[in-house]
């Protein structure tokens, strides 16, 4: 292993890092207030472990605790990696550490070892081997075992991630892939509910099952931190042989990358659905709306994020209504339903140009006013975005986990419709105050700026959170009588929205050449 | 009337300076040379001529019109092919032709027929690859031709022939030939001064930071002719250029 190579690339890893933050007095302040909240967020995480470890001895029931613990934690890092793009980000792609001399083996190291290192990360194992020491510090954890089975778990938990990453990046290239991928997520989300109703009808099937998740990863760890001899170490062997297997896929899978398929041969096509879509928005309009589509219908992040914003809604909604009690159940249900009309889109629109790499450029040759590009980019995002609401109505009239009656539906509507044009119209500054340079061709990884990534994951939060605490400080306002104060909020987000275009539109024109400097990583 | 007349033109990046002082005018129905060595300003001038980037100073007149990033209906009489591509790599050629075709104005069928042709004419007829798989040098010719599928009144081309084949390169050229034979005019940069010797009837000559420092017409050297400046002549435009730029040369003992 040349370990000298390795070590200067991840040298180099933090020299970018610090190439780009030094560009700018605010970006350093930042950046420096970005890593103290780090490390705050990482104290908080291990409080929580060491406190969870405290709690699962007192209730008796240590192993079964520490598992579910570790099992939430592995599950949620899984989907916070494959959904939103945490902790897998390539800082350098295998084909650009090519040009040195590095052996396909160290070039791995070095890729992953940078992977391991994403802030994301810590965060993982801080509540993790906070878990360890406050089971160790109330009694029956062994502190040495539980630190290796914690650093096996962690890795595993990385390694599952990339190959989940990666077998979902084959699938959504595939033909149909993405109809697959919407089917296996729709029976992930509904695998739970299904699995809760059939244990409380049949309570003897638990044993068996509980027999098999002894088989997995958090299982071993918590066995490899609580149970003596031979046990423990039957739990580090679980991990262990989950490590190996895993390893293994990812290296295959890594070895044989997809074949490039010709999509297209014979006669030239002209007309597709791009170019109805985009006729429907005017002649002045249609060939940028058209054009939006096709580059973003192209790719893969797309791909994957827009079939997934219906059954994702579903599963929040279904979710968080059983969380919820009584009172508080249609106000969760509405502000998980409102996420419709952004989840989707906005963690493109808050990056509009992020993806064109050079063609950018393009569009300033063009005999058009430069603002059309943001306006029909904005468009097309809030046109796909609108498409979901109307199924999404039926969908939950139709499956709805209460009782809904016609002034819900109309909140539920209002609210989706305000929240497409808020988020929307907030999304145009997140795209033009902060831009960032994607990676056109990656499925999965977190692209966006400090700005669009507020915008993105603050409004998931927010319409998580707030009718939540609305229900709790002041439930008339998210109770079905206030449908006559939601209603009308969506023509008020409409005008926000079309305020904010216009006046977008106007700052895009100036910024344009910052915009270009970014996307053609220049700045 | 000149095709593009440029008034003391001034870029600055922040506070360095990239074009100073620019003034120039090209004649119309002329192959047209800005030459100058590398980050001297010539694709910021072309930046600048053709709305890509907002002057600091100065004024630019198209076809007699005042240019700015905004002049739409200028922009349509124009043909681009900028240094930096700006192809839109996940996309077909044709779909990417049709999409500038569209954009400038032509009909339907009139795209859909010139696109056809300038596929089949720059041998870009390989349908499985998108502009991102494509070689630099097809991805030049795909450049050029979504620069002239319009037919424009002027053509502004950066670095043309880099990376192009010698078939490429000769096809292009005897169509730019053709170009300013109807009265239209092409403002052309490049490094190979040959080439430019042999196709310009008119050459400026800039140092950093894009400050002219020579404009003439070089028709004479076609014709055994020389170029006199400083009191020297010239027989060929690299001696020329090599004498305003600066030649330098640093020997490295290592290499």
């Amino acid at each position: 292993m040349n370990t000298e190579l390795i070590g200067e690339l991840i040298k180099l890893r933090y020299k970018l890092m610090w190439a780009r933050t030094r560009t700018r007095n605010g970006k350093i302040a930042m950046f420096f207030v970005g890593y103290i909240l780090l490390v705050f967020f990482i104290a908080i995480f291990s409080m929580g472990g060491i406190g969870a470890g405290i709690v699962a001895v007192r209730t008796g029931k240590a192993h079964t605790l520490a598992a579910g613990v570790l099992g939430v934690l592995y599950f949620q890092a899984l989907l916070a990696t494959v959904l939103m793009g945490f902790g897998i980000n390539a800082v350098f792609a295998d084909v650009e550490l090519r040009r040195y001399p590095i052996a396909a083996v160290d070039r791995r190291i070095a890729r992953h070892f940078l992977g391991l290192a994403d802030p994301f990360w810590f965060l993982v194992l801080a509540l993790e081997l906070g878990l360890v020491v406050g089971l160790y510090a109330v009694g029956p954890g062994s502190i040495w075992l539980g630190l290796i089975a914690v650093l096996l778990l962690f890795v595993s938990n990385y390694v599952m991630a990339e190959v989940v990453a990666l077998a979902v990046e084959r699938l959504v290239r595939m033909k149909g892939g993405s109809a697959i991928l919407l089917l296996c997520i729709m029976c992930l989300g509904i695998i739970p509910a299904l699995a809760g109703a059939g244990m409380k009808k049949h309570p003897q099937l638990m044993a068996p099952l509980l027999r098999v998740l002894h088989y997995t990863p958090p299982y071993g760890a918590a066995s490899a931190i609580l149970r003596p001899g031979v046990e423990a170490l039957f739990g580090l062997a679980v991990i262990v042989c989950w490590l190996v297997g895993l390893s293994a896929i990812l290296v295959a899978l890594e070895r044989h990358p997809p074949q490039a398929h010709a999509a297209q041969s014979g006669a030239l096509a002209w007309q597709g659905p791009c170019e109805r879509l985009g006729a429907l928005f005017g002649p002045a309009n249609a060939p940028l709306v058209a054009q939006w589509l096709r580059f973003y219908s192209r790719n893969n992040r797309f791909r994957t994020a827009y079939p997934l914003a219906l059954p994702l809604v579903a599963f929040l909604t279904f979710t968080q209504a059983q969380v919820a009690g009584p009172n508080a159940q249609f106000a969760n249900i509405l502000g998980c339903f409102a996420m419709i009309g952004f989840i989707g889109t906005v963690q493109f629109a808050v990056n509009q140009f992020g993806y064109m790499g050079g063609g950018f450029r393009r569009y300033f040759l063009l005999p058009t006013d430069p603002a059309a590009l943001l306006r029909t980019g904005s468009y097309t995002f809030l046109m796909l975005s609108a498409v979901l609401i109307p199924v999404a109505t039926i969908a939950l009239a139709l499956f709805s986990p209460v009782k809904l009656d016609a002034r819900m539906l109309a909140m539920l509507v209002g609210a989706a419709v305000a929240a497409l044009f808020v988020m929307h119209g907030v999304a145009l500054w997140a795209t033009l105050l902060g831009p960032r340079r994607g990676n056109f061709k990656a499925s999965f990884g977190n692209d966006l700026s400090l700005a669009g990534n507020v915008v993105f994951i603050g409004g998931l939060l927010t319409f998580l959170f707030v009718p939540r605490v609305l229900a709790h400080v002041w439930p008339a306002a998210v109770a079905p009588g206030a449908w006559w104060v939601v209603v009308p909020l969506a023509p008020l987000a409409a005008v926000f929205y079309f305020v904010s275009l216009r006046n977008a539109c106007g700052v895009f024109r100036s910024r344009r050449e910052q915009i270009l400097g970014v996307i053609e990583g220049r700045a | 009337m000149d095709a593009i007349r440029v008034s003391n033109l001034m870029k600055k990046y922040g506070t360095v300076l990239a074009v100073e002082n620019l003034s120039l005018q090209v004649r119309k129905g002329i192959m047209f040379g800005f030459l100058g060595p590398n980050g001297s300003g010539k694709s910021t001038t072309i930046g600048c001529l053709t709305g890509l980037l907002d002057p600091t100073a100065g004024e630019v007149e198209i076809l007699g019109e005042r240019f700015t990033a905004e002049s739409s209906k200028l922009k349509r009489r124009m043909g681009v092919m900028p240094e930096t591509l700006g192809l839109f790599d996940p996309l077909y050629a044709h779909e990417f032709l049709a999409f500038v075709g569209r954009m400038f104005g032509l009909d339907e069928a009139v795209t859909r027929k010139r696109v056809t042709e300038l596929l089949d004419a720059l041998e870009l007829t390989d349908r499985s690859k998108t502009l991102g798989d494509f070689s630099t040098g097809m991805r030049k010719r795909v450049a050029f031709a979504a620069a002239v599928i319009h037919s424009p009144e002027v053509l502004f081309l950066d670095e043309p022939f880099e990376s192009i084949d010698p078939a490429g390169v000769a096809l292009m050229k005897q169509w730019l030939r053709r170009f300013t034979e109807q009265g239209r005019t092409v403002f052309i940069t490049s490094h190979v001064l040959e080439t430019v010797e042999r196709l310009c009837e008119e050459v400026a000559i800039i140092t950093k930071p894009g400050r002219l420092v020579w404009q003439g017409d070089i028709t004479v050297l076609a014709h055994d002719g020389t170029i006199s400046y400083d009191g020297k002549e010239f027989e060929a435009l690299e001696p020329l250029f090599l004498h305003l730029t600066g030649e330098r040369y640093t020997d490295l003992n290592w290499l």
